[in-house]
């Protein structure tokens, strides 16, 4: 054959998981001993660093907004974490791609976060990605939601993002870097799991109406599969503080 | 999924952000938690707590009631509803307060006023530094009016201070008045730390100059090591 079998006749991927199955998800918390919050994250081959500054006083004054804080994101992704190294910027700018997820970071952040309870302060949010194998900005959101809850920031609910797509005519949950390559939509959903409701949802590509409904009710579930991880893992690090007083 | 709260492992339960309580009927909500749709969630991550009200003033508070018409019922209801709060797993950060005792670091210095840095609270170091002067009709309490700031608190020195008021927008004013505030810790020009030998004046151990602080008066140990 010369085209790439993404997905075999047994149903398999090519990395041994069905359709709708996730990578494997590590999480570590607390990590960073400077940061009021700080989680490491690591989803498959994807591997990053989140840490969380803040609620702290406002460095530039003409943002400061008197009845709520703002929040920062800056994103960045090291040199050594595709297969190419990448050449790192001087400005502090960065590329587009980087720019586009630092905003949707942002953003995500901006509706979930009790702002109101932070007048004229800032919450910086810090990612640093350390190994990239497709799912970044999926990766990134539930890294920083980490972050977050480490730092005890006022939150209405974790936000758990996923990535979809759509290969061959069948939904795909948690794309790899081989398959977000295949040319099938990448879909990224991020929701509230349990108040209900979604955070930010971006697609690239062409794709028919019901072919998008099933990705996105695959979307759903795999973001639910995430939050179910992630709420045993911050439970359980909050026993294992219990235990060290 | 609805969760419900047992009265008696209120203590254990560990609850995240956005982990659905209780009924807004049924509780006051409190810190770490708010209110969406008739549910009270959780905001933080943390340990549920449910405070009883005051069972005495329960009491009196049905008393009363037994006098009055529907329209108390209400307030009844209200009256007897416990509060709900979730405590963050770390300890909260320290803010300052007005009366304070604070360990500052003199920043800048002008005519009238001393810009420092509020590095701790009492005993406790802050993560952050807060904005707060010194101005030059709080430095002392006798002779306000001959109160020179240059002879007082120079850059780079270490201060006790008390916080006597808010402010403005941007610093806290405090006050080293008090015998017991100001100066705990300089270093000449030629850079040795000096001792207090008076409560205005400091002396290097190494080159023997004379300079003015507002010094604060310390323990008897160490009047008597000057001695």
């Amino acid at each position: 054959m010369s085209k790439l079998s993404y997905i075999s006749p047994e149903g398999l991927r090519v990395d041994g998981r069905r359709p709708n199955e996730i990578r494997r998800i590590n999480v570590k918390m607390n990590i960073l001993g400077r940061a009021d919050g700080s989680a490491y994250y690591e989803q498959g081959n994807t591997k990053i660093i989140a840490a969380v500054y803040g609620p702290r006083e406002i460095v530039h004054n003409t943002k400061a907004m008197f009845d709520r804080a703002i929040v920062n994101c800056e994103f960045s992704v090291s040199s050594f974490s595709t297969t190419e190294r990448k050449q790192q910027f001087k400005t502090s700018r960065g590329d587009r791609q980087t720019t586009e997820a630092s905003n949707l970071i942002k953003q995500a952040f901006e509706s979930t976060i009790h702002t109101h309870l932070y007048p004229r302060s800032q919450i910086d949010i810090y990612i640093q990605v350390l190994q990239s194998d497709g799912g970044l900005k999926a990766a990134a959101i539930n890294a920083a939601t980490l972050a977050l809850i480490d730092a005890g920031v006022s939150m209405k609910d974790f936000v758990c993002a996923c990535s979809t797509s759509c290969i061959d005519g069948i939904p795909v949950l948690d794309l790899n870097h081989i398959e977000e390559r295949s040319g099938g939509p990448d879909c990224l959903l991020s929701i509230q799991p349990q108040l209900g409701g979604v955070i930010s949802l971006n697609m690239d590509s062409k794709v028919s109406q019901d072919l998008f409904e099933s990705v996105l009710e695959l979307g759903t579930q795999g973001c639910q599969k995430i939050f179910d991880i992630l709420s045993l893992e911050v439970k359980k690090y909050s026993s294992e503080l219990l235990k060290n007083k | 999924m609805e969760k419900t709260i047992d009265n008696n492992d209120s203590q254990d339960i560990v609850v995240t952000p956005g982990q659905r309580l209780s009924k807004a009927v049924d509780y006051i909500s409190l810190d770490g938690t708010y209110v969406h749709k008739g549910y009270i969630y959780s905001s933080v991550l943390g340990f549920q707590h449910i405070v009883k009200r005051n069972l005495q003033e329960t009491k009196e508070n049905k008393d009363e009631n037994n006098n009055n018409n529907s329209s108390s019922e209400e307030s009844n209801i209200k009256d007897e509803r416990d509060f709900i709060t979730v405590s963050k797993e770390k300890d909260p950060g320290v803010v300052p307060e007005i009366g304070s005792i604070v360990t500052v670091q003199v920043l800048r210095t002008n005519p009238r006023l001393a810009s420092v840095a509020i590095l701790c609270v009492g005993t406790k170091a802050l993560k952050e530094t807060f904005n707060g002067i010194i101005r030059i009709q709080d430095v002392r309490a006798t002779e306000i009016d001959k109160v020179e700031i240059y002879k007082s608190f120079r850059p780079g020195d270490i201060v006790l201070a008390q916080i006597i008021s808010l402010g403005d927008s941007r610093s806290y004013y405090l006050s080293t008045a008090k015998n017991e505030l100001g100066v705990v810790f300089a270093q000449s020009v030629a850079g040795g730390t000096m001792i207090p030998i008076s409560w205005n004046m400091m002396q290097c151990p190494i080159t023997k100059t004379k300079e003015f602080r507002k010094v604060a008066k310390m323990d008897n140990s160490i009047e008597t090591e000057q001695e």
